[in-house]
């Protein structure tokens, strides 16, 4: 860094910030766990949801949701525990990051009864939140496969209009598919490129 | 126009702390001395300027039992940052790109 006082030209300040603000914005990375986690338990519990309903296996199909609760929580607690305790100092796009999450969260936690008190299936509901959550994520972190994902997931919820509920479960496991689980395993594989030492 | 640019912030080292800062919202003295690569001595003179403009606050504290000093923007300095970044853009807007 330069350490004489020669004022900067406009474009020389310009620079900098860009600069700056780009190498902080680094130091705010995803490996893509929580899309990985949350996407297998999406698929397996919509899966194992369809599977339980058309072949009229359990009174109460849903019951293959507690997965989310009885694998997905806990997991993703200790993991955010864990990372809590390696973060040096608070980023503003690891906030925003959080924030959208918890927004997201709420809003299903509204929407699911609701959409179900109302006799709807909450799926198409579920998927327009999921892919605004996970277009924000993919802007945030200028990712585009997430942005494709949160393409294919709100596809999957416009397609649910021509389907039976039964069939929505189907297309949300697909729409975990291509919105987590794909955008999950470029951003692992990114992060990993990015920690191999250059020569 | 150009004058009209805030003097404080048109250096290139001051300008720097000032961008980390405004998305970090606050580094330790270590973390902004290595993400501005500069010296101690440098980066230290530079943040008392900050300060000494009421742009950022110094915190002391301690982790683990060792001494550390904490950054952060204050509302004035994140208001300062805006106007220079509002007359930058002018500048350019104004000069046609």
């Amino acid at each position: 860094m330069e350490q004489t006082e020669k004022a900067l030209s406009p474009q020389e300040s310009l620079r900098v910030i860009r600069n700056t603000i780009d190498l902080a914005k680094r130091s705010f990375r995803d490996n893509g766990f929580h899309f990985l986690l949350w996407g297998w338990l999406v698929v397996l519990a919509s899966a194992a949801h369809w599977y339980l309903l058309v072949n009229r296996l359990h009174p109460n199909p849903e019951i293959a949701w507690a997965v989310m609760v009885v694998i997905g929580m806990p997991a993703a607690l200790i993991r955010e525990w864990r990372r809590g305790k390696q973060i040096q100092a608070p980023n503003l796009f690891h906030q925003m990051y959080g924030m959208i999450w918890l927004g997201y969260g709420i809003s299903m936690g509204l929407a699911i009864p609701l959409a179900a008190k109302s006799g709807f299936s909450p799926v198409p509901i579920i998927l327009v939140l999921t892919g605004f959550a996970t277009f924000m994520s993919g802007i945030i972190l200028s990712f585009k496969p997430l942005v494709f994902g949160a393409a294919a997931i709100w596809a999957g919820a416009l397609w649910c209009l021509f389907l039976s509920p039964e069939q929505h479960l189907l297309v949300q496991a697909a729409s975990a598919v291509f919105g987590y689980l794909l955008p999950g395993y470029l951003l692992n594989h990114q992060m990993r490129e990015s920690n191999v030492p250059r020569p | 126009m150009y004058q009209d640019l805030d003097p404080l912030l048109l250096s290139q080292l001051r300008l720097a702390i000032m961008s980390y800062l405004m998305v970090a919202q606050e580094a330790e003295f270590n973390v902004l001395k290595e993400k501005t690569d500069a010296t101690a001595g440098n980066l230290s003179a530079q943040l008392s300027k900050l300060q000494e403009a009421g742009y950022i606050v110094m915190e002391k504290t301690f982790r683990n039992n060792y001494p550390l000093t904490l950054c952060r923007l204050t509302p004035q300095g994140m208001a300062a940052f805006e106007d220079f970044y509002r007359d930058l853009k002018t500048y350019f807007d104004a000069k046609g790109g």
